[in-house]
């Protein structure tokens, strides 16, 4: 019984997170942002540190779930995971170059983490070159074809509802939903 | 990405479909095939799984400031902090209080048993402690004096303008309907407590519910008052209920 219990929470968090429930991704967030501040600033950031930090992390471990590269047993096991990418990300930004010269090594140390603990864990899908030049397009493009792609790729919504929003019937909108992806497909090529 | 005018909507909608787990037990077979065997095929469908992904994290990324506005305090983070030195003040003004309302009660209240049962029960939650020395959330803790104080108007007037701004902050409606039950307007108290008793998460859901359960009580509804005593699991929740029950 418990079990089954575990198992079927396990996939709702899991499936959650497939489908962009932005319920359970904001309390997601909400819940896990408080440690993270307290971290950063503890260690030489400030507010606006933490904030950009946590959305890094936050996507890397949404995208990580989605990818099934990292797979929950429940909700805690994913705050433990956003808690320690986070941490490392902040690792990472102290140790670049604009922090060493102002830091001294003993400041760091609220640090525990081995290094041999970050192999594997943060192999962040969001620095690679397509993804971001994908990403900067779709930033820009107009809202007519941004608000239609989103409601598919990101809500996920159904056809039927969609072509009822727009009052299209459904070839037409997925010769518009087509349209849009080569619209968007040709400004990544420019760039 | 080079033969951009080459994928046609029948392709890129097989592409898509492959990827959303539409296409049958042949449709796979014979896609995935054509993906092993046709390099300038797999090239398009790397190209369209990369702009599918993009898309929705860009999207994402876009709700991420919207998700922000709502920590943007660190007030629950305070509380759970600090619920060790909360509970024992708990404890003991809460012997305290029930000692002296207990004896109070003899004379003082001469209404039906739901109100003497209220007036047992009801103690006002002691408040967050307020050092405020590094926090932002100045005015939140400038009325937590005022409410520490008794002076649950003034309180109540500075809450509720910063719930304005914030209007489902969980602490926030959570002591306004606590100031104002204190201020024994049960009425108001109600939609407050209603609205902190929505988010499960809340670190004093319990006592959300406790005051809650003694709202409904002092406003005539037993049922309602019951219904949500059983949801705290705080030992006057238990010890009220078991009272109501008989």
């Amino acid at each position: 019984m418990r079990e089954a219990y575990e198992t079927n929470n396990k996939l709702q968090v899991v499936n959650a997170i497939k489908d962009n429930d932005s319920k359970i991704l904001r309390t997601i967030y909400a819940n896990n942002y408080p440690k993270i501040e307290a971290l950063v600033l503890k260690n030489n950031g400030t507010k606006d540190h933490a904030k950009d930090i946590y959305q890094e992390a936050f996507l890397a471990v949404w995208q990580n779930v989605k990818q099934d590269k990292f797979i929950p047993v429940s909700e805690s096991s994913v705050n433990g995971y956003l808690y320690t990418i986070a941490k490392n990300k902040w690792m990472d930004v102290l140790r670049s170059q604009g922090y060493k010269k102002t830091i001294v090594a003993s400041q760091l140390q609220h640090f525990e983490i081995k290094d041999e603990e970050n192999n594997g864990i943060d192999d962040d899908i969001l620095k690679d070159k397509r993804l971001e030049d994908v990403m900067l397009a779709f930033k820009n493009l107009g809202e007519a074809c941004k608000s239609l792609l989103r409601k598919f790729y990101f809500e996920k919504k159904s056809m039927n509802l969609i072509a009822e929003e727009l009052s299209l019937d459904s070839a037409s909108t997925r010769n518009k939903k087509y349209r849009c992806m080569q619209k968007l497909r040709q400004i990544v090529l420019k760039n | 990405m080079n033969d951009l005018n080459d994928i046609s909507q029948e392709e890129f909608e097989k592409i898509e479909a492959y990827l959303h787990g539409e296409l049958s037990g042949d449709e796979v077979v014979s896609f995935e095939d054509l993906l092993k065997t046709n390099p300038e095929f797999k090239t398009k469908f790397e190209d369209i799984k990369a702009v599918l992904t993009g898309i929705e994290t860009q999207s994402m990324k876009e709700q991420l400031d919207d998700f922000h506005n709502d920590v943007q305090s660190s007030e629950s983070e305070l509380i759970v902090n600090e619920p060790k030195v909360r509970s024992l003040q708990w404890k003991k003004i809460a012997v305290a209080a029930v000692l002296i309302i207990g004896l109070g009660s003899f004379w003082l209240f001469n209404g039906s048993s739901n109100d003497k049962l209220y007036s047992e029960y009801f103690l006002p939650d002691p408040g967050l402690p307020t050092t405020m020395s590094s926090t932002d959330n100045y005015e939140f803790y400038e009325a937590m004096v005022d409410y520490k104080r008794g002076k649950y108007e003034t309180a109540i007037s500075k809450w509720e303008s910063l719930s304005k701004a914030k209007p489902n902050n969980d602490t926030l409606n959570y002591f306004i309907g606590v100031a104002h039950l204190a201020n024994k307007n049960e009425n108001l108290a109600l939609s407050y407590l209603e609205s902190a008793s929505k988010n499960l998460e809340f670190p004093l859901i319990d006592d959300t519910y406790y005051y809650l359960g003694l709202a409904y009580l002092k406003d005539g509804n037993v049922e309602k008052s019951k219904e949500s005593l059983e949801k705290s699991t705080l030992e006057n929740s238990k010890s009220l209920l078991s009272k109501l029950e008989k």
